[in-house]
């Protein structure tokens, strides 16, 4: 008797184990042809807008759900590997584009090419080319064959100026169809820091830009990289590169044209040119909404000053919209992934929030061309888009751990505490043994 | 067992049933994360599918990363807070222990800290430490003093972590400390002022030794929980700190793990720290054990 009951307790609890696990661990595929998750993430202004772009969709689609999940910026990554590992992948979600091999080579992606090439409402060759090659893959390269994902946006990385401090200072605006050369950044930098109220301390600066943001402007500029062609060796060490960062570390110790070092962190800066206290500040689309609330001064887009190749250059960011390889509703969720990226409707509503550029074409140029909003010059974020905007270093690589690096160890030569020559030097072995652990476990995963 | 009675039997069996969502807890969300983590550490799983085993090679890997070395010794730096959390929040119990008007404000003043939400402090914290704008200079400034901007700081941004974090543990310690000093019989302290002992005598040979039991938990959880320190990292220096100066253990296994594919890279870390917290919180009890006596 007694013999029974305890085993019939095991047994109840095992039971009641695996009923739990089996809901954890088990696949969460809904059958509800109707039915979608959607993951994404973003500031304030672009979950409005998303969730807003999202409530058109079901309604130009009777009977559809969407599960909406968001998160802030800096939860995202973490939510999202966790929602991986636990098999419950929402059907749609953002996803870096630096992340693409390692999702695809997993079986996370889902490729999408012929829901997306069917798609009569879709023109891929209105999209731009760059950002939709971001998240083409062949199981060798990115940027070619089948499509894992639309851009939900691009992100070229201008370099804006306060209008209102040069004309203040009577000096010449910068031409926004030439760039300066470095020599000239310096002097014009130099002209505008000064001290306007005459206490003594400065309190108008050239400039004051972030390393892990701002460098890759002047090392490409000078015709460096971070690494080569082939993707397998870095190439800090190459003289250029070192010329390029040594001149970003002299801007604010030899030049001093910025803040001083104990104010040079982001936020301040930052600040300081939302309070108009810089002359020159980088913009990016995602900033337009909040600098046409906050700024009391006009500014405008210009290219990167540009180092010995003469050509200015600077990075596109983007993020992608995928769908999971194990949706049960994949043309449903390649539908919801084109009308985010690439509708009419759906572009129209984001751009109007101002938290992007448009990723269609032609939509693109008219926005550019309307000089009424400010910057007015938003045709040099198209030029970064069409002509000179690369992705980051990272993003061609399984991890961008090796390029982290650079940044992570970077700042006593930015605080004039070390050579860029002694730098790189101690650090292109560091990072070199990162990428090579990198190209290895993306070998591995491919198998 | 035959003796016992039907009752009995039942009961137990309640007892068990009663028990049960505790330890399917435990086991589900404790020890199968935790053996799992242990299995992945010998393998270059990326936290996506690939998982092959390679043997030791993460720990192999983990000897030589600077990274891992540096890490720990910050967040074994960090822990300076908790000697000094600790005599503050007992100095703070015995003043709040007094008979003095508006001793329940002070103690729910102390203790609204530890009821807050973890990262809206950091937040907080972080605009505190603002070189330009913040409080702390603010403060500093009245006196004369320029005061540096500490989250970006080499030098300084470690003491900010340990000034924050010694704010935010004191209501806890304090009230342990209140509830223990608030149990020492009156008649203690009678016997030894009519022996004539002096205050601070009395302190240590009665009230010390009294909350010393209090003082060892507050220790071992302490000890523990800033071994795992992560949250104020991740939100005040998101990208472990100037020169990776304020980025702990922790915040380095969440960055291997999540920002670049490494999970079994990580789990052997993780492995390593539960290892390290399990050996210093056994040396503890020993230690404790060999001091310690009974009152009665």
């Amino acid at each position: 008797m007694l013999r029974q009951k305890s085993w019939l307790i095991v047994l109840a609890s095992v039971l009641m184990l695996s009923l739990v696990l089996a809901g954890c661990g088990g696949s969460k595929k809904n059958s509800d042809p109707n039915q979608l998750t959607f993951m994404f993430r973003g500031g304030p202004d672009e979950q409005k807008a998303y969730n807003a772009v999202v409530e058109e969709f079901k309604k130009d689609n009777p009977g559809v759900t969407v599960k909406v999940i968001q998160t802030t910026g800096d939860q995202y990554a973490t939510k999202l590997q966790a929602a991986i590992t636990g098999n419950s992948i929402p059907d749609v979600f953002f996803y870096n584009p630096a992340d693409l091999k390692a999702y695809v080579n997993s079986n996370i992606l889902l490729d999408i090419s012929k829901y997306i090439e069917n798609n009569k409402e879709v023109d891929l060759k209105n999209m731009w080319a760059d950002g939709v090659n971001f998240y083409r893959y062949d199981g060798k390269e990115v940027g070619k064959g089948a499509l894992y994902g639309l851009p939900k946006d691009l992100g070229p990385f201008s370099l804006g100026y306060n209008k209102t401090m040069f004309e203040k200072a009577g000096i010449p605006l910068p031409d926004k169809n030439k760039p300066y050369t470095w020599d000239e950044f310096i002097k014009v930098n130099q002209e505008l820091t000064k001290d306007t109220d005459g206490d003594g301390k400065l309190d108008q600066f050239g400039t004051g830009l972030n390393v892990q943001w701002a460098l890759q402007a002047f090392v490409w500029s000078n015709g460096a990289d971070w690494i080569d062609s082939t993707h397998t060796k870095v190439t800090i060490d190459e003289p250029k590169f070192i010329e390029a960062l040594q001149f970003f570390a002299d801007m604010q110790n030899k030049y001093k044209i910025t803040p001083a070092i104990e104010q040079a962190q982001t936020l301040d800066t930052y600040q300081r040119w939302m309070r108009g206290e810089l002359a020159f500040f980088p913009v990016g689309p995602w900033d337009l909404s909040t600098y046409d609330r906050e700024l009391k001064f006009d500014y405008d887009l210009i290219p990167y000053p540009a180092g010995s190749t003469g050509k200015t250059a600077t990075w596109i960011g983007s993020l992608g919209i995928g769908v999971s390889s194990k949706t049960a509703n994949p043309e449903l969720a390649a539908k919801l992934v084109t009308y985010l990226s690439a509708s009419k409707e759906g572009q129209e509503a984001l751009v109007k929030s101002g938290v992007q550029i448009p990723n269609l074409q032609d939509m693109a140029k008219t926005w550019a061309a309307d000089t009424s909003t400010k910057p007015a010059n938003k045709e040099e974020f198209i030029k970064i888009v069409t002509e000179y905007g690369r992705p980051l270093p990272g993003q061609y690589t399984y991890n961008a751990e090796w390029y982290d690096l650079f940044f992570t160890d970077v700042q006593p030569v930015i605080d004039g505490k070390m050579s860029a020559a002694d730098y790189v030097k101690q650090e292109q072995p560091k990072m070199q043994k990162l990428l090579d652990r990198a190209v290895e476990q993306d070998e591995k995963s491919k198998k | 067992m035959k003796t016992k009675s039907n009752l009995y039997r039942k009961e137990k069996y309640f007892g068990y049933l009663f028990i049960l969502p505790p330890v399917v807890g435990f086991l589900l969300f404790t020890l199968y994360p935790a053996l799992y983590s242990v299995y992945g550490s010998f393998t270059d799983w990326n936290g996506l599918g690939q998982m092959n085993f390679i043997g030791l090679d993460n720990f192999k890997d983990i000897l030589t990363d600077d990274f891992f070395y540096k890490s720990m010794f910050n967040t074994l730096f960090l822990m300076i807070g908790i000697p000094i959390g600790l005599v503050i929040s007992l100095l703070l119990a015995l003043g709040l222990n007094r008979k003095i008007p508006g001793t329940t404000t002070f103690r729910v003043i102390y203790y609204v800290p530890v009821i807050s939400s973890l990262a809206a402090i950091s937040i907080l914290w972080q605009w505190a430490y603002n070189g330009d704008y913040g409080l702390v200079n603010q403060f500093l400034d009245l006196f004369g003093i320029k005061g540096p901007n500490w989250l970006a700081n080499t030098a300084t941004v470690k003491p900010a972590l340990i000034i924050m974090t010694i704010w935010k543990g004191l209501g806890y310690s304090m009230l342990l400390y209140l509830a223990a000093l608030q149990s020492v019989s009156r008649s203690y302290y009678e016997a030894a002022e009519l022996d004539g002992a002096s205050g601070f005598k009395m302190f240590r040979h009665i009230t010390w030794p009294m909350v010393k039991p209090v003082t060892f938990f507050l220790v071992v959880t302490n000890i523990i929980g800033g071994s795992q320190i992560f949250t104020e990292i991740n939100i005040m220096t998101p990208t472990g700190g100037p020169e990776f100066s304020s980025a702990t253990i922790v915040f380095y296994i969440w960055q291997k793990a999540f920002d670049n594919l490494q999970m079994g890279y990580a789990s052997a870390m993780a492995v390593i720290l539960g290892l390290f917290i399990f050996i210093i919180t056994l040396v503890q009890f020993k230690m404790n054990e060999r001091s310690s006596f009974d009152v009665d």
